[in-house]
């Protein structure tokens, strides 16, 4: 029996009604797809169907270590969905407040597949059965808890990756009492306690357009398919309009950058955990700050080599944006090709094969700029009100900015780099710049000629300080650590989705909600570095 | 018995849609696709939000479907095969399809959920912008037949069909049949990265299964009126009339579900700016230029 089973006496209707789920499982997947790809998974590939919301699936996907925010997230929509729901871990070690995962696998692609065909014998044995666990967790118990107090009419709307309540039609046949003073209370009890619109509004804040409507607070993530998982939004909607925006500072109980305190040689390691979406940059942070405390020196072919897995890093990830963006504007071959291309770009194992993989993305490049309709969906959207002096990377640069701390980079010189900058500061400026870096990214791997990820700090350090700046694929990063007997002691970070995250505000206020949303989207935040 | 093959005709239609919709989706051609997901959808809980208004909540999908149907019991499969061969057939289309609006505002509002709510507004403005392209071009279409019997305006197309004669309106009511049917680029109430689903959302188990009908028989509901307005119906050589109308319908039914994958979702202050601004004039010089081609040419 499946841990989410729904109950009912099996019988030969149930036993084959559960043999099509288990041929059709669809997957609602956490943190998100976007994470999932980062890490070299193609779900859909292995046989689940990825949809939006869980209110649509029969499996919650878990996809590495979760944070606590987003175990308790996972546990909020494992609620939503209906029976029979089942639970997959892949390399994820805590689920709690979830229950046992009914599968649990290694987080890889091969794995993967031997877990979804698990799986599918799992539910064609365990879909019904007559005896059923409830699931009871407190987040949930709480989330309820809260709706009930905000409940009044249409005033407060809760859906989607939130907090949800709901009662299946078992729960409606054990309580025929309620059912019907529920029914009654829609007949009559409406009608008697009727309030006019100006009632209901009376007191309220004007919108823009003189008109007094009822403001809804909406909440966007954090396993909002539209945009980064993790990342954390409330919108307050004025009809469709955005009126106010809250964002929630990175995801709770996420690995602090205090977990890079320890021995230096196996700092890489550490660091690599602190962004899922770009582990490479990370490591490569952490070592060349305890290189310039130690004073050590690396050869130029290691200089080279770490240009190449950056860069082949960087390429991936302004894939996989184009995957999520394209998903958020509807341009659903734009999303397939995108992401398609940057599962082929993570699975590459030497620079031979990034040359044939590099005429693939120059031609999803071309036919991506050529997009129709493409000005008109993003020109003008994401500009923020306040300017982009605080803006880093990509937004940056989209902005007339030659931010970019590659330009003083004497490797990246000798490759011949020069910053991409476009005038724009919208979305539209954005997807053009991170189009053209793809590009960019694969001709500097191919200069490099080697892709080796670095796995630990040159030289013997010991103790001091030490800085170290990255160009990430969302913008500089800098590293301050000091070093004491061969440990890191302290360590800082300043990383780029912090600052722009500063930006949603004057991207989403005033904005039609789609509108918003592709601002939040073309910023290209990474809840993982945004620091609490 | 007449109806009793529509329907069936419309759920193989809503079928083949499926499948294809999924292939559109997914890149992946899975015949008995459809057949599980509906197996697996019914074997579901069917979940009720707590707040929801039941009433709205239930009638939405069921509506929706409804909506679908009658539109289709006048548009004729052959000369013999239309459930009801109205006087005002052509009219009796817009007038179901009206219905459409209705069915996703209160699947909208009936859960009692912000994506929910937002994409059924979105739809009654999407209507807005919509309505008279699928009313105008009908009536340089009606002009030309000289009535409003869906049987006459095939007939009518005997010599050359509409898509030919008025390429202008047919281009404007299959745009406008993509809004009705809310697919890609006009799928503004369901807008999977903006509203997680939107009206469908809160849907499952068997409501969600209904929505999921009622949406695949409104697309074989608009290619058959798409045919039977421009594309000459069952006229057609060597294969039997029905064979004709539904191969027709598939390929429009086919070229609706591709066609929006390759362009981003429209924003709805654009979708109503240019449904306006632009769709009605052109709808408006289409139906001069049929007028005066009627009046002069074809006298």
């Amino acid at each position: 029996m499946i841990s989410g089973a729904r109950q009912a006496e099996p019988n030969w209707f149930h036993r084959m009604v559960a043999r099509a789920m288990a041929r059709r499982l669809n997957a609602f997947v956490v943190p998100g797809p976007d994470v999932a790809r980062a890490l070299g998974l193609d779900i859909e590939a292995a046989g689940l169907q990825v949809v939006d919301t869980p209110r649509h699936a029969s499996v919650l996907l878990l996809v590495g270590e979760l944070p606590e925010g987003l175990r308790e997230a996972a546990a909020v929509a494992y609620a939503q969905m209906p029976r029979p729901r089942a639970v997959f871990a892949t390399g994820t070690a805590d689920v709690s407040p979830l229950p046992e995962p009914d599968v649990s696998v290694a987080l890889d692609q091969a794995s993967l597949a031997t877990g979804i065909q698990e799986l599918r014998r799992a539910f064609a044995e365990g879909a019904f059965a007559p005896e059923i666990e409830d699931f009871e967790a407190a987040v949930v118990q709480e989330d309820e808890e809260d709706e009930e107090e905000m409940d009044h009419g249409h005033m407060h709307h809760d859906h989607g990756g939130e907090g949800q309540e709901e009662e299946s039609e078992e729960d409606q046949e054990d309580e025929p009492e309620e059912e019907e003073s529920g029914e009654k209370e829609i007949g009559e009890d409406q009608l008697e306690n009727f309030m006019s619109m100006i009632e209901m509004t009376e007191g309220m804040p004007a919108s823009g357009d003189g008109l007094i409507m009822e403001w809804v607070p909406a909440p966007y993530g954090p396993l909002f398919p539209g945009l980064p998982g993790g990342l954390s939004l409330t919108f307050t909607l004025d009809g469709d309009t955005v009126a106010g925006t809250e964002v929630e500072p990175g995801i709770e109980g996420h690995i602090p950058v205090e977990i890079l305190h320890g021995p230096v040689a196996s700092i890489a390691e550490r660091a690599a955990k602190l962004d899922p979406l770009t582990p490479v940059v990370y490591r490569w942070l952490a070592c060349r700050a305890v290189e310039d405390a130690s004073g050590a020196q690396i050869s130029d072919e290691e200089a080279l080599s770490r240009v190449g897995a950056l860069e082949r890093e960087r390429a991936a990830s302004h894939l996989g944006w184009a995957a999520s963006f394209g998903f958020l504007i509807g341009d659903g071959s734009l999303s397939q090709r995108a992401a398609w291309l940057q599962l082929a770009l993570l699975q590459v194992t030497n620079i031979d094969e990034v040359g044939l993989i590099k005429d693939e993305v120059e031609d999803f490049v071309r036919k991506a700029l050529r997009t129709p309709f493409l000005g008109s969906k993003l020109g003008g959207i994401g500009t923020p009100e306040d300017g982009p002096e605080d803006a880093a990377g990509p937004v940056a640069r989209a902005a007339g900015s030659e931010k970019d701390s590659r330009s003083e980079d004497p490797t990246y010189r000798n490759l011949g780099f020069y910053p991409i900058v476009r005038d724009g500061n919208d979305a539209l400026a954005r997807f053009r710049l991170r189009l053209e870096e793809i590009a960019q990214s694969l001709d500097l791997v191919l200069g490099a000629g080697a892709i080796a990820s670095t796995d630990s700090p040159a030289g013997e350090a010991s103790s001091g300080t030490g800085t170290s700046t990255v160009e990430t694929p969302r913008g500089t990063a800098t590293l301050d650590v000091t070093l004491e007997d061969g440990k890191v002691i302290s360590a800082e970070l300043d990383a780029p989705s912090t600052r722009n995250a500063r930006l949603v505000e004057g991207v989403t206020v005033s904005r039609e909600v789609a509108d918003a949303l592709v601002g939040v989207g073309s910023l290209d935040l990474s809840p993982w570095e945004m620091s609490r | 018995m007449t109806t009793a093959i529509v329907i069936l005709v419309l759920l193989a239609g809503a079928y083949v849609v499926a499948v294809l919709e999924g292939w559109a989706t997914n890149g992946r051609l899975r015949p008995a696709g459809p057949a599980l997901d509906a197996v697996a959808l019914l074997g579901r809980e069917s979940v009720v939000t707590r707040s929801s208004d039941r009433i709205f909540f239930e009638v939405g999908p069921v509506l929706l479907l409804i909506s679908a149907l009658l539109a289709a019991a006048v548009l004729p499969l052959s000369p013999g095969l239309v459930v009801t061969d109205l006087a005002t057939g052509a009219l009796f289309v817009n007038m179901a399809l009206a219905f459409v609006m209705v069915a996703l505002v209160m699947a909208g509002w009936g859960p009692d959920g912000v994506y929910a709510m937002v994409g059924g507004w979105r739809f009654l403005g999407q209507l807005v912008g919509y309505s008279m392209l699928i009313v105008m071009p009908l009536t340089a279409v009606a002009m030309r037949a000289e009535s409003l019997f869906t049987i006459r305006i095939v007939e009518s197309q005997g010599a050359l069909w509409n898509v030919i004669f008025q390429p202008l309106g047919f281009v404007l009511f299959f745009l406008a049949a993509l809004a009705v049917c809310f697919l890609p680029p006009f799928d503004l109430p369901t807008a999977p990265g903006e509203l997680a689903g939107g009206v469908m959302a809160e849907y499952t188990g068997a409501r969600l299964a209904i929505m999921r009908l009622a949406r695949m028989v409104l697309v074989v509901t608009l290619a058959v009126t798409v045919t039977v307005f421009y594309l000459g119906g069952w006229i057609g050589p060597v294969l039997p009339p029905w064979a004709w109308t539904l191969g027709k319908s598939l390929l429009v039914a086919a070229v609706m579900l591709f066609a929006g994958r390759y362009v981003p979702r429209i924003r709805e202050e654009h979708f109503l700016q240019w449904f306006w601004k632009f769709g009605i004039p052109l709808a408006l010089v289409n139906i001069l230029y049929v007028g005066i081609v009627l009046l002069v040419v074809d006298k």
